[in-house]
């Protein structure tokens, strides 16, 4: 089932002539169960194109549809952004992505808070969400006495804590070396399989590009190709 | 789950240091108040002591606290036998600073006539009251002296019998009571070295002006030197009769030429209005300043904790959190910075004002207004930091 929907978005930056345009008639789909790469060099757009999905800065015009609801046409349709993406967008990020004064458990709690979760059930549901990742027995600790990896996964369960229809990860594996790289490809494999929803990723790492079901590359503004692999995704029961 | 608290776990270290600052500022505020209060306090400690319905003091002067006043002492007779009036008592006042034991004591004496008790002590929390109206003395233990201790005034030496707590004149200076006939004779009787140069200051004169009558110009001059108008007082205290017309007495009073009656009101309005007033604008000013500084302090202490945080506060917004969300965590650490400063600064208060030099009064309403003005502060103080929280855009965690 599709659940993004990009058709010709384009966002240029300033006007006249200073303007740069960063993303060109990008288009682009995306299933549930779909690991979807946005691959390209710096500069290329990737990250606008991923922050307009993620209705944090406001194409120039085009279409974004976030499973039936229509998001972006050539303005915005949805009144209230933040609603929207804690209901159905999850974030994860190359560093930085833990809130520092916050415990890996409360990290988790904080989206779920935010979503409307609270007391014994929200801290059911973290504690599950992080021994589903492997880094329950670092429930208490901060980000700082994490390692890169068990702050990844601690962010990929914030951002799973919401059940999201998508999941937006910007450079995940950057930070991380070959082999944490690919568990972390590894993990997200299942969660789009376990939980239904698509992963798009930003990324230039060329070591994880077979990890995806598609890809897009991403160069000068543009977005080609989408070429759908082999091993074609399994959709599941929403988390 | 709350944030602000969080957040303050981190740095709990350097919170609480700057709770202990700005606390210590708090207190100072607090501290005018309470200062003020006990000027006031001071001014009034006499007045409120003495037992007195009417004050008459010489015309036209505002004494005896707020200026000099001088009336003779045999007044009192007088005024005894106007009706209304049940009693009529001598009232001396003035200020000393003299050596003894290796230190200056500088004290307000207080003399009164024994048999009315008028202007004298109320409460003696150690020893006796003055039984005998020589040589005998009453002082507040703020001075320092013991009971049974005496120090040499003038000719005598006087003996403490009794202490008071809490009697200091307007300057905050300790009282000390004597007899009337007492306080006189310290204000006005001289020593000999005194005396002899009085006498011959006078014989000197009196011989130029009475070159061939050298006997007279030595009596003159003796008379001159050794008798001084000593049964002077500052004031002629009266306790009315019961159903007696205050205001009517006092008129009866001031119809004499040569004597103005102040009520109690008005001789704690003439005292409050004087230097207690100049007082008051001087704290009070103080007090604005310390505000706006606590304010300023506060505001820069939370600034500088939000930009800290702008990156944290952009994951949140990015992962959707409400602006309420942003607001609380921001508004509840200047609100818990504002009450632990606050709370600091009442116990810093209450352990130390009792041992400020002077008299520090705060009552719980000065405690109450004072949390008040802190709420206002955290209120103002995270205006900045707020709004820089909430300009932060979501992207920024993304972008860095």
């Amino acid at each position: 089932m599709e659940v993004v929907r990009i058709e010709r978005l384009t966002k240029v930056y300033g006007s006249g002539r200073t303007a740069v345009t960063a993303l060109r008639d990008a288009s682009l789909t995306a299933d549930g169960g779909e690991l979807v790469a946005l691959l390209g060099p710096s500069g290329s757009g990737k990250t606008t194109l991923l922050t307009s999905i993620a209705g944090i800065i406001e194409p120039t015009s085009g279409r974004i549809r976030i499973g039936d609801i229509p998001l972006y046409d050539d303005g915005w349709l949805v009144r209230d952004l933040p609603r929207f993406r804690r209901e159905h967008l999850g974030f994860i990020f190359q560093s930085h992505n833990l809130v520092p004064f916050l415990t890996a458990r409360e990290n988790v709690l904080v989206a779920l808070e935010i979503n409307g979760h609270k007391g014994r059930a929200a801290v059911a549901i973290a504690q599950e969400l992080l021994d589903y990742l492997g880094v329950g027995e670092r429930q208490h600790h901060l980000p700082e006495q994490l390692s890169g990896g068990e702050q990844q996964r601690v962010a990929i369960a914030r951002a799973l804590a919401n059940a999201p229809q998508v999941i937006l990860a910007d450079e995940p594996t950057a930070a991380l070396d070959t082999d944490r790289g690919k568990s972390v490809m590894a993990m997200f494999r299942q969660i789009a399989r376990d939980k239904g929803s698509a992963v798009i990723c930003v990324t230039h790492d060329q070591r994880m590009i077979e990890g995806f079901d598609r890809i897009y590359r991403v160069n000068d503004g543009r977005v080609t190709d989408g070429n759908a692999l082999d091993h074609a995704p399994a959709t599941a029961e929403q988390h | 789950m709350n944030l602000a608290i969080r957040d303050v776990r981190q740095h709990w270290g350097r919170f609480i240091l700057s709770c202990i600052g700005v606390g210590m500022l708090l207190t100072l505020v607090l501290s005018f108040a309470g200062i003020y209060n006990g000027l006031v306090a001071d001014a009034l400690a006499l007045i409120d002591s003495s037992g007195a319905d009417l004050w008459v003091v010489q015309k036209d002067t505002r004494g005896p606290f707020a200026e000099m006043s001088r009336l003779p002492e045999d007044i009192r007779y007088r005024i005894t036998v106007i009706p209304g009036v049940r009693q009529a008592s001598p009232y001396i006042f003035y200020t000393v600073q003299r050596p003894h034991d290796g230190r200056l004591l500088r004290f307000v004496v207080v003399g009164y006539d024994l048999g009315t008790g008028l202007g004298g002590p109320t409460r003696v929390v150690a020893g006796r009251p003055i039984a005998q109206a020589h040589y005998e003395m009453v002082a507040d233990q703020k001075l320092g002296l013991r009971v049974g201790e005496s120090i040499r005034l003038g000719l005598h030496d006087y003996t403490v019998v009794g202490l008071t707590r809490g009697m200091v004149g307007s300057g905050g200076d300790p009282v000390v009571f004597f007899s009337f006939q007492d306080a006189e004779e310290i204000q006005f009787v001289k020593d000999n070295w005194a005396i002899r140069n009085a006498r011959q200051r006078a014989l000197a004169a009196y011989t130029r002006a009475l070159p061939a009558q050298p006997t007279l110009a030595t009596g003159l001059a003796r008379t001159f030197a050794d008798n001084p108008e000593r049964h002077n007082v500052n004031a002629i205290l009266v306790r009315l009769a019961p159903g007696a017309d205050r205001a009517a007495v006092a008129a009866s009073i001031d119809r004499w030429e040569y004597f103005t009656a102040y009520t109690t009101t008005e001789q704690s309005d003439l005292v409050l209005s004087g230097s207690v007033a100049l007082g008051r604008r001087q704290t009070g000013l103080f007090r604005v300043l310390l505000i706006i500084i606590a304010t300023v302090i506060v505001a820069q202490i939370i600034y500088t904790m939000t930009l800290e945080k702008l990156k944290p506060i952009a994951l949140l917004k990015l992962i959707g959190a409400p602006n309420r969300m942003i607001v609380g965590l921001v508004f509840q650490q200047s609100l818990s910075l504002g009450i632990l400063a606050y709370l600091i600064a009442l116990v810093i208060g209450n352990l130390t004002f009792d041992k400020w030099p002077r008299r520090v009064i705060v009552g719980p309403a000065d405690q109450l207004l004072l949390l008040a003005i802190v709420l206002v502060i955290c209120l103002v103080a995270s205006g900045m930091g707020l709004r820089r929280a909430l300009r932060v855009e979501a992207g920024t965690a993304l972008t860095g």
